[in-house]
């Protein structure tokens, strides 16, 4: 434990990551990306596929190495020492990683000899973070018998058995049902009060990013954004009207009118920026009559996202849930 | 413990380091034999495999094992067929352990356990040896099983032989589970392996002069009149078959070889299969 406290050189700092730059091929996958994490933070990670959110976890994670720039990990250097900086964090990748042919304890207990946790407090943590889970009474049982939402608490009490001061999170409530959801979200606020936990999570719910003390919004590599919530919808968001016309015509009329403030989304609505404080009752009046329903929606982080990617949150729900099957019907991106 | 120097800091990294890697190392190996005792269908193997070729192929072919020289019928080698396939099965035991080792390579890859272990702050050498000594561990389990059946075989095997035998089946265990890693490393899809390993194991096995001699009394002219010239030149290029003379001159002291040349091989094996392992592994 003194060797916990000595190695307080950036004390404050959980991630920092400055000028972090990456290419495959001509594609600029991350572009000149900065930004610190502050110890102890709930720090979430919002962006559409292909936005560069993964490829920057992957360098976190030390798994990537970057063409430029420089990230450190509780003061360790992912590049020059990335033995350092993997003992410090801890990761749940969103396709589960677990070894499904030995027990719950015998996944943990594997986790903590490789991470080189000494004997007693191994065993100490393994129960504890157990409880933690409520996975205690399955301790013995082989982990192919456990649900995809054990598996993911599982995952989250393995990357708590070494000393980590960092936690990645993966999209870690995709896939599952909202009960489990909770549950997830319940042991990371407990986790955050118990050991002094950076969390860096990505997430396409909506409502999990609103908890979250800062948010940076990425797309096609660049950081957009990055503040707490509150102050990012103060800056960029709008009113939104969800709006479901009754015919074809009506669509393309409202389409064509009012053009760059409409979005369609997958599940045929049309999301209309709300601008200027009359427009609700000009736009029923034009077209009350003519659609199914329409629902107004405060300034949210939806309508931050949507002003800065101009791209839907629900869009990039849905193909994240379509990745996620087809990867479990491939059996696994290798498969390719 | 307020104060810590750096070079106290460098030293407690060290430990870790130590522990991270002598925990690793067992940690892995562990995992490996965990996971073959608890996969029935490959002990099945590594126990029915062995008995057909010895009780079956062995015992049948017994009878046919002798030749005709100068009009007279005497065995060509001054070996029963048992006696003379009895090494080489426990080299095919070994040999299809070993590269089955490589499926949970695929396994790990397919499955994300790999992550699991990327992610960790083990070297990438620490890894691969884990799983390399893990995979030739179970080999050798497997090899010793037929060993069991030297009774059978009427191999009288002296405790001697056992322990210098052990040591040679671990050589080759730790060869072929390294070429199982190079060869996983190139099968992008699982039901690729089945095929890869029927393409692999039994052209390696038959082509090791594991179930018919060399004839040591003929010359190498005279081999090649027996014997095709093309399956001579495969035969002696086979490092497989350099193996198979080692158990055999060890088990029933009889070398087709110079003697020095089947530890050679297999060393060489051993350090060079992991080698390219090792170099394939860092560079992923």
């Amino acid at each position: 434990m003194a060797v916990e406290g000595a190695v307080g050189i950036s004390a404050g700092i959980g991630v920092e990551v400055s000028g972090l730059t990456k290419r495959y091929g001509t594609v600029l996958a991350l572009d000149h990306v900065s930004f610190d994490v502050k110890a102890g933070e709930l720090f979430a990670l919002l962006g559409p596929n292909g936005a560069g959110k993964t490829t920057l976890l992957h360098i976190l994670c030390t798994i990537m190495t970057p063409d430029e720039g420089t990230a450190k990990i509780a003061g360790a250097d992912v590049v020059r020492q990335p033995l350092r900086a993997r003992r410090r964090l801890g990761v749940v990748f969103q396709e589960p990683s677990l070894d499904d042919r030995l027990t719950l304890y015998e996944n943990l207990d594997f986790h903590g000899l490789v991470y080189g946790v000494p004997a007693a407090l191994r065993h100490r943590r393994i129960d504890e973070m157990l409880a933690m889970v409520e996975l205690s009474e399955w301790r013995d049982r082989l982990v192919r018998t456990l649900s995809v939402g054990m598996k993911r608490r599982l995952e989250i009490a393995r990357a708590l058995i070494h000393d980590s001061r960092v936690l990645f999170l993966d999209e870690p409530t995709v896939g599952l049902d909202a009960q489990s959801r909770a549950r997830i979200w319940r042991y990371l606020h407990e986790l955050r009060l118990q050991r002094q936990l950076t969390l860096i999570v990505t997430t396409h719910y909506i409502e999990e990013v609103e908890q979250a003390d800062r948010v940076a919004i990425i797309d096609v590599g660049k950081l957009l954004a990055i503040d707490s919530p509150a102050a990012l919808k103060t800056a960029y968001g709008h009113e939104l009207l969800d709006v479901t016309p009754h015919d074809p015509a009506v669509e393309a009329e409202i389409l064509t009118r009012f053009g760059d403030r409409v979005t369609k989304g997958t599940d045929g609505a049309l999301t209309i920026k709300v601008e200027d404080a009359g427009f609700i009752e000009a736009f029923l009046a034009d077209y009350g009559s003519r659609i199914r329903s329409m629902s107004r929606k405060e300034p949210s982080l939806e309508s931050v996202f949507l002003s800065l990617t101009g791209r839907t949150i629900r869009d990039q729900g849905a193909t994240a849930r379509e990745r996620t099957l087809a990867f479990g019907k491939q059996g696994g991106e290798h498969t390719r | 413990m307020s104060m810590i120097t750096a070079d106290g800091e460098e030293e407690s990294e060290n430990i870790a380091l130590v522990r991270v890697v002598l925990g690793g190392l067992y940690a892995i190996w562990l995992r490996e034999v965990k996971r073959a005792i608890r996969d029935r269908g490959q002990l099945f193997g590594g126990f029915s495999r062995p008995i057909l070729w010895v009780v079956i192929m062995g015992v049948g072919l017994n009878p046919y094992f002798r030749g005709e020289v100068y009009g007279e019928v005497r065995f060509v080698v001054p070996y029963t067929y048992l006696q003379f396939i009895f090494p080489a099965v426990i080299a095919l035991n070994i040999l299809y352990t070993s590269v089955q080792a490589a499926v949970s390579v695929i396994w790990d890859r397919e499955f994300g356990f790999l992550r699991e272990v990327l992610v960790s702050p083990m070297p990438r050498s620490v890894i691969l040896l884990g799983k390399v000594l893990g995979g030739a561990t179970v080999a050798l389990f497997h090899g010793s099983l037929a060993l069991v059946l030297s009774y059978f075989a009427d191999v009288p095997i002296s405790p001697g032989d056992i322990l210098s035998g052990l040591g040679l089946m671990f050589l080759l265990a730790f060869g072929l589970t390294s070429l199982g890693v190079i060869i996983a490393n190139r099968i992008r899809s699982f039901e690729g392996f089945g095929v890869f390993s029927n393409a692999v194991i039994l052209p390696l096995y038959f082509t090791s002069s594991s179930v018919f001699p060399l004839d040591p009394a003929l010359t190498s002219a005279q081999t090649r009149v027996v014997y095709p010239e093309w399956l001579v030149r495969v035969v002696e290029l086979n490092p497989l078959t350099y193996a198979v003379d080692a158990l055999r001159g060890n088990f029933i002291h009889f070398y087709q070889f110079d003697p020095r040349l089947g530890p050679l091989v297999m060393a060489a094996m051993a350090v060079g299969f992991f080698t390219i392992a090792l170099i394939e592994f860092r560079r992923n």
